[in-house]
């Protein structure tokens, strides 16, 4: 291989870790809310993407900073909502009934998306789209670095959500067990539907990341982000947020490189493919969830 | 007259497809890869018609037959994980089927002239009904003895040893396990002949729209046919059949007059669905206590609901 080719699959490395970022985050939200309740929720990415389009409400009038705050808080918003439709009045031990019901909310949201805007594609407003780090041979995209940036901010703060309140500890009680927690005098529900809020700023934050990092906003993103998102969850081990983080740069990587050999319409081929041999190799993921359970 | 014969062709091909994830479902695992098998059945069952020029007689056995073994070999390493791993592996194998389809090109000279798969454009030309002169009241004969057929079998494979053991490994895999029940024979079993009635029901979609893409094949379509058994509740066959009607006939068709608040409505009947039975609608009788205790219903719920996704 030449080395101008090295050079460009290593940047094209480097972009696709940094937008990986954006499928870490989809994929915390679902390992959080799968942490909490053991149950799948199909229409987060939907509702990620949703939050991110509310965002657009206001970016005639407000800096992007702002829309993207704005998408955040839609996003929890959202995730209040997707709890109280799809989870709140449903039998939770009847495991398909939550699966329908989200799926359920995935077309009613993709819909409203559809609806609201008559399918075209939103311009969505990039922060630092002009600034460009020279880094050796590399090029360091401005947005994504941004992009990036967020994405580890958002983790940070919410480890020390987790880790040093109230909430956070009572997250991780019902996480590990919900019976437990509320001998102790936890109220699961309210729990439960903190856990979706959080979740949901979470994903607001990624369906704005990813917005501003593509440029635009278009409903055929929820379906690849439901997937990406899932992918992420199960490489990185069912309930490990730490998982989710290194297996959404993995995957933003290694999406990023199979695009570069291969050609954009093969690269979801080999990044499923990936999927199986995590399944066949490594079942529990790259970090088993804390307190071991299935 | 044929808006209604199409749209009970629709009908016959969507209840083979719910009947494909019901046997799956039977032994409680969720699997997103019926859209996948219904794809290889299109694709296999519309070449060897289309390119090689077998009989149909011939193509949709092999087609089921070819998904069936498919399925099989997928069932192997993927039922090793269950609940929410199964789901996201499943729906991994139908994105890869949907994205080795949308890359295959491969196109033969027929007195048709090219025919075949052409990546991206999609397989047009699998012209073995119009080139027989089937109208679509025999296609539609055609359907409903294939859908006639298999409810039959699953009737009988139902109230027959294998069904019991299905039954017994979806109720409780532990329970089963420790009468002595072979875990993997039964999921396998169940994935395999789920395959092979989902690749049938593909070969006649392809050959009754004559043309297919990959965009036939999304993550979208495996969620409906795990929908119709789910809705129409797992305890019968008739449930999926009747859900198979509400949602093609009364949801998508029937709503017609709403225009484009169709497809929203449609998103929100299943939601709906789900909250007053969220056991199918042909089960349990009607979940009106919910309204009433809903404390009493979570709580359990949330204690006892660990062990699925």
């Amino acid at each position: 291989m030449a080395w101008i080719d090295f050079l460009d699959l290593v940047q094209s490395l480097m972009d696709g870790v940094m937008f990986g970022a954006t499928y870490a985050l989809i994929g915390i939200g679902f390992t959080l809310i799968f942490g909490v309740m053991h149950k799948i929720n199909l229409s987060y990415a939907a509702a990620s993407v949703g939050a991110a389009y509310l965002s657009l409400l206001i970016v005639s009038v407000a800096p992007s900073p702002v829309v993207y705050l704005m998408a955040a808080v839609c996003g929890g918003v959202l995730g209040a909502l997707v709890y109280f439709v799809c989870f709140r009045f449903l039998p939770l031990n009847q495991s398909l009934a939550t699966l329908m019901s989200t799926v359920g909310m995935l077309l009613v949201l993709e819909e409203s998306i559809v609806h609201a805007t008559a399918g075209m594609p939103q311009n969505y407003p990039a922060a630092f789209a002009d600034t460009v780090f020279n880094i050796g041979p590399f090029i360091l995209r401005g947005d994504l670095l941004f992009v990036f940036l967020l994405g580890c901010a958002v983790m940070v703060g919410l480890k020390f959500m987790l880790e040093k309140t109230r909430l956070g500890l009572a997250t991780r009680a019902v996480a590990q067990q919900p019976i437990a927690a509320q001998i102790c005098g936890m109220s699961v529900d309210q729990t439960n539907a903190s856990t979706f809020v959080i979740a949901g700023f979470l994903g607001g934050t990624a369906g704005a990341m990813t917005g501003a990092a593509i440029g635009v906003l278009s409903p055929l993103l929820t379906l690849p982000l439901t997937v990406k998102g899932l992918v992420v969850t199960v490489i990185g081990g069912l309930g490990s947020i730490p998982g989710a983080i290194l297996a959404g740069l993995i995957v933003g990587g290694a999406e990023s490189l199979f695009q570069f050999v291969r050609g954009v319409s093969e690269r979801d081929i080999y990044v499923m493919l990936m999927l199986f041999v995590f399944l066949v190799f490594r079942p529990n993921g790259l970090f088993a969830a804390p307190g071991g359970r299935d | 007259m044929d808006f209604y014969i199409g749209l009970l062709q629709v009908i016959g091909v969507h209840t083979l497809l719910g009947l494909s994830a019901w046997c799956v479902l039977h032994t409680g695992q969720v699997s997103l890869a019926q859209g996948g098998f219904f794809a290889i059945g299109a694709y296999v069952a519309g070449m060897l018609t289309a390119m090689v020029g077998w009989p149909l007689a011939w193509a949709l056995p092999t087609a089921a037959l070819f998904a069936g073994c498919i399925a099989i070999a997928i069932g192997f390493p993927a039922l090793r994980v269950k609940g929410l791993m199964l789901v996201v592996a499943t729906t991994a194998f139908a994105e890869i089927v949907r994205l080795v389809f949308f890359n295959l090109k491969w196109q033969v000279q027929t007195p048709n002239g090219m025919v075949g798969p052409d990546g991206g454009l999609g397989f047009g030309g699998i012209r073995y009904f119009p080139a027989n002169a089937l109208s679509g009241l025999e296609i539609l004969s055609l359907i409903w003895s294939v859908v006639a057929a298999v409810m039959l079998f699953l009737w009988l494979l139902d109230r027959s040893r294998i069904g019991t053991l299905w039954r017994a490994v979806g109720e409780d895999e532990v329970a089963a396990q420790s009468a002595g029940i072979n875990l993997t024979a039964a999921k396998v079993s169940a994935f395999g002949i789920g395959g092979a009635i989902a690749g049938l029901a593909g070969g006649i979609f392809s050959h009754n729209t004559t043309h297919i893409e990959h965009g036939n094949f999304t993550i979208l379509l495996a969620t409906f046919a795990i929908a119709y058994p789910i809705i129409g509740g797992l305890k019968s066959l008739l449930g999926t059949l009747v859900a198979v009607v509400f949602i093609q006939g009364v949801l998508i068709e029937g709503l017609r007059f709403l225009g484009d608040w169709r497809s929203l409505l449609f998103g929100a009947m299943i939601l709906a669905v789900m909250l007053i039975r969220p056991s199918g609608v042909i089960s349990a009788p009607l979940n009106l206590s919910l309204f009433i205790f809903k404390k009493n219903a979570t709580k359990l719920g949330s204690s006892k609901g660990a062990s699925h996704a």
